[in-house]
């Protein structure tokens, strides 16, 4: 069984199950490891995803809920001109210790600047709550992710 | 476990006397007769340093390139740090107990000076060391590029599954794998009461999984409401032991002889239940067997340990096992034994092909070793001038860690009895430290509230450490200890400790109890003697207290007579960002003073600390955790 998918602005067709879970075709068919395995059962947001431009938890929806439509994993969010903001905000603040639960963290930061520009460190918090980093990095992740507002401010200029 | 256990703490001890500087190698050198090379010039420039040691997020690559390039006098660029291979690298010991900074590091800059051809660099003139070099696994972690031991694949490799019983523990009697074999390509492997099936792919394998039909012969658990009885029953005297790392028995003066002439006495009994490491990935194993010699690649924090078990466990030399290590996506003390990747050599053995073995965050959870349950029962005395002059503190099964009081008391017994626990347990970041703290840190809050004293002031009165009353007094004034009451629900608590060679002191201010319970603030101060990363240092003990949080508040494994009940994450609550109260730390920078390591002592500070200022807000005094239940 095959699927095809529109993953980081190419269509690839993938060899699996449409009815594995996107997590699944991304890691397993793709070989795009980027995207984390934390819990299955979308407690952790280390699977997050974006889904034309929505933040997904990748181990709870079908690789097939998501044909034809565009995925974007952590291995497509830097460009030739390199780092997105919030990847590079990350790096500044050393917004992680292991890094597992960065990919996530960082699609879920880019779903959430896409829908509120300049978000309020409370809504931070609320927006990524589903997030989890077991080395407790909050603290500096929230400093990232208000760097990464105002760095996308100050280029829209 | 048993032999298992017995190696554990055989290479404890080689681990332990090497550092004593008997000589004894951890292990000898088994491939190849050429001991292994710590530094050597590799191509264009760069240096290759070698070690045993594994990053797991704490910042182990940095600070040990830190020390070689500080040595080598070049910048972190110019060396590339190979860690972890046991084919390759030397035993550094496993990455445990805060030691890379301790040990390891003091280590490669001797060896690296030595290659180098000078005395090493006076700590007055570091350039590398001291500073704060951004995390060097960093620009992988931002882009998806780092590989975890979960995301190794290797060329022709099939995937795993294992076969389990519900009960936590239980005998394999009969398996009817008809329906399994059926799917194609699968295999199903049974060796003992070790049952799973191999599988092109890892959603064949789980299929799979699901159709084998096993007969299991379960073995009853006790009722966990009898945990603590029997932790005490089944418990053994401490005896003195000199050359070990965590003594089981510390004392001073007579204990007994100073209880009988106390003035005052107070006696209370602390408790911690089990708890999961719960590291965000679960574990994975990667074993590919050619011509009978073994490589895994895993994520475990003590690589050689792994190797020695699993030599043991498969009946082969150590010479013919390699043990590489990815990444693992946080440890806490969960990753050092060789679970999963025996699991992964049998199922290859039989497959005849490279197996991946990845757990599931259900077999994570209950598959794996918890955190030791404890009991610590505290008697203790004050004299007429409200001076504690006997301390009798045992602990119950969780550990020797962290048994040594922070404080002067004339007459003390500290001390582990060793004890028989019914669930799988094992190391935990801090290990006991986190429950000696909380008991400790709680009495003496007990008895400066009993005494009509200041915590603070009972404290300071009863430690000689200048830095451990610096790193309070320094804490207490950013927090404005003393300014304001406790009451209407608002409370205010502080806890402190000496772990680990480091000084530490935390201040919080809580509102509400029970479920509603939430932190509103935490000001906290640590001295590790010389900062070697100062960022670094902040991250991790930020880290350690928000992860002391859950331990604190909400963390517990449950259990019936017959199985582990908690199995999910939706079953079990961790510190997520709206737990995270406004959070100040400071370093104190001794350059003079030898590094300690930082990965664990501050996530002792938050149990107590808490609990403190619940006492403070209600009166009363809670000394169970977690505590917002």
């Amino acid at each position: 069984m095959a699927i095809e998918l529109n993953i980081n602005g190419r269509n690839r067709r993938l060899e699996i199950d449409p009815a594995a879970t996107l997590l699944e075709a991304l890691r397993d068919g793709a070989g795009l490891t980027g995207t984390k395995y934390g819990c299955g059962e979308g407690q952790c947001g280390a699977c997050t995803v974006l889904v034309d431009g929505r933040a997904v938890k990748s181990c709870l929806v079908s690789a097939g809920s998501a044909a034809g439509k565009k995925i974007v994993t952590i291995e497509g969010l830097a460009s030739r001109q390199g780092l997105h903001p919030v990847q590079q905000a990350f790096l500044d603040h050393a917004a992680f210790q292991c890094g597992f639960c960065t990919p996530g963290m960082i699609l879920g930061t880019v779903a959430l600047l896409g829908q509120d520009p300049n978000p309020s460190a409370a809504r931070i918090r609320e927006a990524l709550q589903g997030h989890l980093c077991r080395c407790g990095a909050y603290p500096r992740i929230v400093d990232a992710v208000r760097a990464a507002a105002k760095t996308r401010e100050s280029r829209r200029g | 476990m048993a032999e298992c256990d017995a190696l554990l703490a055989e290479y404890k001890r080689r681990d332990f006397l090497r550092v004593l500087g008997s000589g004894a190698l951890l292990s000898l050198p088994v491939r190849g007769a050429e001991r292994p090379v710590r530094v050597r010039a590799g191509e264009a420039g760069i240096y290759e340093a070698f070690t045993g040691k594994i990053e797991m997020g704490q910042g182990a690559r940095t600070l040990l390139t830190q020390a070689v390039a500080e040595e080598l006098g070049v910048g972190v660029e110019r060396v590339r740090l190979i860690m972890a291979d046991t084919d390759i690298v030397p035993d550094d010991g496993g990455t445990w107990a805060s030691l890379t900074t301790p040990e390891t590091v003091p280590a490669v800059r001797k060896e690296t000076a030595a290659f180098a051809g000078h005395a090493i660099t006076d700590p007055a003139r570091w350039k590398v060391l001291g500073t704060s070099v951004a995390p060097l696994h960093g620009p992988e972690a931002v882009t998806g590029a780092l590989q975890y031991c979960s995301d190794v694949r290797v060329e022709g490799m099939l995937h795993g599954r294992m076969v389990r019983p519900d009960a936590y523990r239980a005998r394999l009697e009969s398996v009817d794998d008809a329906a399994a074999r059926a799917l194609p390509g699968v295999q199903v492997v049974r060796e003992g009461d070790l049952l799973g099936v191999v599988a092109r792919d890892p959603q064949t394998a789980a299929r799979a999984a699901g159709l084998v039909r096993a007969q299991w012969r379960e073995e009853a658990l006790p009722a966990a409401d009898s945990l603590v009885e029997r932790l005490r029953a089944g418990a053994v005297a401490p005896v003195e032991v000199k050359e070990t790392r965590y003594p089981p028995l510390i004392r001073g003066g007579d204990v007994e002889a100073g209880l009988a002439s106390a003035q005052r006495r107070l006696s209370a009994s602390y408790w911690a239940p089990p708890i999961g490491h719960v590291p965000l990935e679960p574990r994975a194993a990667v074993a590919e067997w050619k011509d009978g010699a073994l490589t895994v690649y895993c994520g475990k924090s003590a690589p050689f340990l792994v190797r020695v078990e699993l030599a043991r466990s498969l009946g082969i030399p150590e010479s013919k096992v390699r043990v590489r290590i990815a990444m693992p996506g946080g440890a806490f003390g969960g990753k050092q034994r060789s679970e999963c990747e025996l699991e992964a050599a049998i199922l290859a053995r039989t497959a005849q092909a490279p197996v991946r073995l990845a757990w599931t965050r259900e077999e994570e959870f209950w598959v794996a070793y918890a955190r030791p349950a404890g009991v610590v029962d505290i008697e203790s005395g004050a004299d007429s001038a409200g001076r504690l002059v006997a301390w009798r503190f045992r602990n119950y099964n969780s550990g020797a860690p962290g048994l040594r009081p922070p404080y002067d008391f004339p007459h003390m017994s500290n001390e582990f009895w060793r004890s028989e626990a019914p669930y799988r347990q094992g190391s935990y970041r801090a290990l006991a430290a986190t429950l000696n703290n909380f008991a400790r840190e709680s009495h003496m809050d007990e008895w400066a509230h009993a005494l009509r004293q200041d915590p603070v002031e009972f404290r300071l009165a009863h430690t000689g450490d200048a830095r451990l009353k610096e790193a309070i007094e320094r804490a207490a004034g950013r927090f404005g200890w003393g300014k304001r009451k406790p009451g209407r629900g608002v409370g205010y608590g502080m806890a402190c400790t000496i772990e680990k060679g480091a000084r530490l002191a935390l201040f919080v201010e809580t509102e509400g109890t029970g479920a509603q319970l939430k932190l509103r603030r935490m000001v906290a101060a640590g001295d590790f003697g010389a900062a070697l990363n100062p960022d670094n240092l902040r991250n991790q003990m930020q880290g350690a207290m928000i992860q002391g949080i859950g331990g604190a508040l909400w963390e517990q494994l449950r259990f019936d007579g017959r199985s582990q009940l908690t199995h999910r994450l939706s079953q079990y609550r961790v510190p997520r960002f709206g737990d995270v109260p406004e959070i100040s730390v400071e370093l104190i920078d001794r350059r003079e003073v030898p590094a300690a390591g930082a990965g664990e002592s501050p996530i002792t500070l938050p149990a107590p600390a808490i609990a403190n200022a619940l006492f403070s807000a209600t009166g009363e005094r809670k000394r169970s955790l977690p505590l917002a239940v």
